[in-house]
C-alpha cells in the first residue's frame, strides 16, 4: 500500500471518531432548562394548562387556533379548487381529478357500504370529518410558530390533539348517529341509539388518545437536543402521517357502520 | 373540569368543524359527487348504446347467417335439381341414341340381308350362266373321258372363286 492510501484510511477515521464524539456529547447535553422541564411539556401537551393563546380575547388551548388556522386553509383550497378545477373537470380524469375523485368515491363507498339506506348525507359528513382529521393532524408537521401569553414561541399542535376538539368530534358524531336513529327509526330507533351512550366518550377518548401518543412522542423527541438530528424527521413523519390516516379511517369507518345501524329500517317481525 | 376540558371550547371547536363541514359538502363533496354521478349517467348511457349496436350487430349477423344458409340450401336444391335433371336429359338422349343405334343396325341388317340376297342370286346367275356355258362347251366338244373331269374340275374352281370373290366384295361393303 502506498504512502496515500495510509493517509486516508487515516483522515476517514479520524472524522468518524469525531462525530461518534460529537453524537455523544449531544446526547449527553442537559436539556435547555430555563423555560420548562419534560415532565411540564408531556403534562402541558396532554392537558394544555399553562400554554394558553388568545383567540380574539379569549385564552384558548392552541389547537382551538390549530383548529381554525386549519379550517380557514381548507375552505381557502375547497374553494380555489371549487372556482378553478371542478369546472374543467373531464370524462377522461387528470392526475390532480384523479385524486379528488378517487377521495370522495372512497368516502362515498365507505358510506354505501356501512349505510346503504342513507349514504348520502353520512358520505358528506365523513367526507368532512375524514379532511379534517388527515390534514389536521398533517398540519402538525409545519411546526407553524404561535405566542403564547406567556410570550413563549409554541409550535401549534394538530386540533385533535386537544381533548376539547376529541369530545367535539364524538359529541358531533354521536349527534348524527342519534339523529338518524330518531329521523328513521322514530322512538324505538332513538331507544336504540340510546343504549349506546358511551359511543361518544369512547370515539372522543379514542381520538383524543391516539391523536396524543402521536404527540407525546414527538414531543418527547423533539425536548432533546441529541435527538432532534434525522430521527425527528422519521419519527414526525411516520407518526403523524400514520395516524392522519389511521384516525381519518377508523373515525368514518366508526360514524358510518353506527349511522347505518341507527338509520336502518325498522322492519316489525311477527312470528 | 378534570383533564382540563372545557365546554366554551368544545362549542368553539364544534363549530369551527360544522363550518369546515358544511363548506366542504359544498364546495367539493357536492359538485364531485354530482360530477361523478353524470360521468357515471353517461357511461351508462354509452353502454346502453353499445349494447343496443351490439344486439343490433348480433340480430343482423344471424339475419345474415340465416339467408347465407338459405342460399346454400337453395344451391344445394338447385344444383340436386340440375344434376336429376341433366340425369334425365342425359338418359333422354342415351336412350334415344341407343333407339337410332338400334334403328340404324336394323336398317344395316335388311340391307345386308338384301344386298346379300341378290349376291347371291347374282351368283346364281353366273353359276347357271357357267353352267349353260360349260354344258355349251360340253356339247360342242368331243369329251373324252378324262376331258370331262378336266371339266368339272374347272367347273369346281370356277365357282369357288366366284364364290370367294362375290364373299370378299360382300364383306368390304
Amino acid at each position: 500500500m502506498n504512502k496515500y492510501k495510509y493517509k486516508r484510511i487515516f483522515i476517514i477515521l479520524w472524522i468518524i471518531i469525531l462525530i461518534m464524539i460529537l453524537m455523544g456529547i449531544f446526547f449527553l447535553w442537559p436539556p435547555d432548562s430555563k423555560h420548562e422541564n419534560i415532565q411540564l411539556v408531556m403534562r402541558d401537551g396532554v392537558l394544555h394548562e399553562h400554554n394558553k393563546m388568545s383567540f380574539f380575547g379569549l385564552l384558548v388551548n392552541p389547537a382551538v387556533i390549530s383548529a381554525y388556522m386549519v379550517t380557514a386553509l381548507l375552505l381557502l383550497s375547497a374553494l380555489l379548487i371549487r372556482i378553478f378545477a371542478i369546472p374543467r373537470f373531464t370524462m377522461v380524469p387528470g392526475k390532480f381529478q384523479n385524486i379528488l375523485e378517487l377521495t370522495v368515491t372512497f368516502f362515498t363507498d365507505m358510506a354505501s357500504a356501512n349505510s346503504p339506506h342513507r349514504p348520502r348525507f353520512i358520505g358528506a359528513y365523513i367526507f368532512s370529518a375524514g379532511i379534517y382529521l388527515f390534514f389536521g393532524t398533517l398540519f402538525e408537521l409545519l411546526g407553524v410558530p404561535w405566542l403564547t401569553t406567556n410570550q413563549l414561541s409554541f409550535s401549534l399542535p394538530a386540533p385533535v390533539s386537544d381533548i376539547n376538539a376529541a369530545i367535539a368530534m364524538g359529541i358531533l358524531s354521536y349527534s348524527i348517529i342519534l339523529g338518524a336513529g330518531i329521523i328513521h327509526g322514530g322512538v324505538k330507533g332513538c331507544l336504540g341509539v340510546l343504549k349506546d351512550f358511551s359511543l361518544p366518550i369512547s370515539m372522543s377518548f379514542r381520538l383524543f388518545g391516539s391523536l396524543l401518543s402521536g404527540l407525546l412522542v414527538t414531543e418527547l423527541v423533539y425536548y432533546y437536543v441529541s435527538l432532534s438530528f434525522v430521527l425527528p424527521v422519521i419519527v414526525g413523519v411516520m407518526f403523524t402521517l400514520i395516524h392522519a390516516l389511521v384516525q381519518a379511517y377508523v373515525l368514518a369507518t366508526l360514524v358510518s357502520i353506527f349511522y347505518g345501524e341507527a338509520a336502518e329500517p325498522k322492519s316489525s317481525k311477527k312470528t | 373540569m378534570p383533564l382540563n376540558i372545557d365546554f366554551l371550547q368544545v362549542l368553539l371547536h364544534l363549530f369551527n368543524f360544522i363550518l369546515l363541514a358544511g363548506g366542504l359538502t359544498l364546495l367539493l363533496f357536492n359538485p364531485i359527487t354530482k360530477f361523478l354521478a353524470a360521468r357515471e349517467e353517461h357511461f351508462a348511457l354509452l353502454a346502453k348504446q353499445n349494447e343496443e349496436a351490439s344486439s343490433k350487430n348480433q340480430r343482423l349477423r344471424a339475419e345474415y347467417e340465416q339467408l347465407l344458409e338459405d342460399a346454400r340450401e337453395k344451391i344445394a336444391k338447385q344444383k340436386t335439381d340440375s344434376e336429376k335433371e341433366w340425369a334425365q336429359i342425359s338418359a333422354g338422349y342415351i336412350k334415344e341414341a341407343k333407339e337410332k343405334a338400334a334403328l340404324l343396325l336394323q336398317e344395316a341388317e335388311l340391307e345386308a340381308e338384301a344386298r346379300k340376297g341378290a349376291i347371291l342370286s347374282a351368283a346364281q346367275t353366273e353359276l347357271s350362266e357357267l353352267v349353260v356355258s360349260a354344258a355349251g362347251k360340253l356339247l360342242s366338244d368331243t369329251v373324252t373321258a378324262d376331258r370331262n373331269i378336266e371339266l368339272y374340275d374347272e367347273f369346281i374352281r370356277l365357282a369357288e372363286d366366284t364364290l370367294v370373290r362375290e364373299r370378299t366384295k360382300y364383306d368390304k361393303k
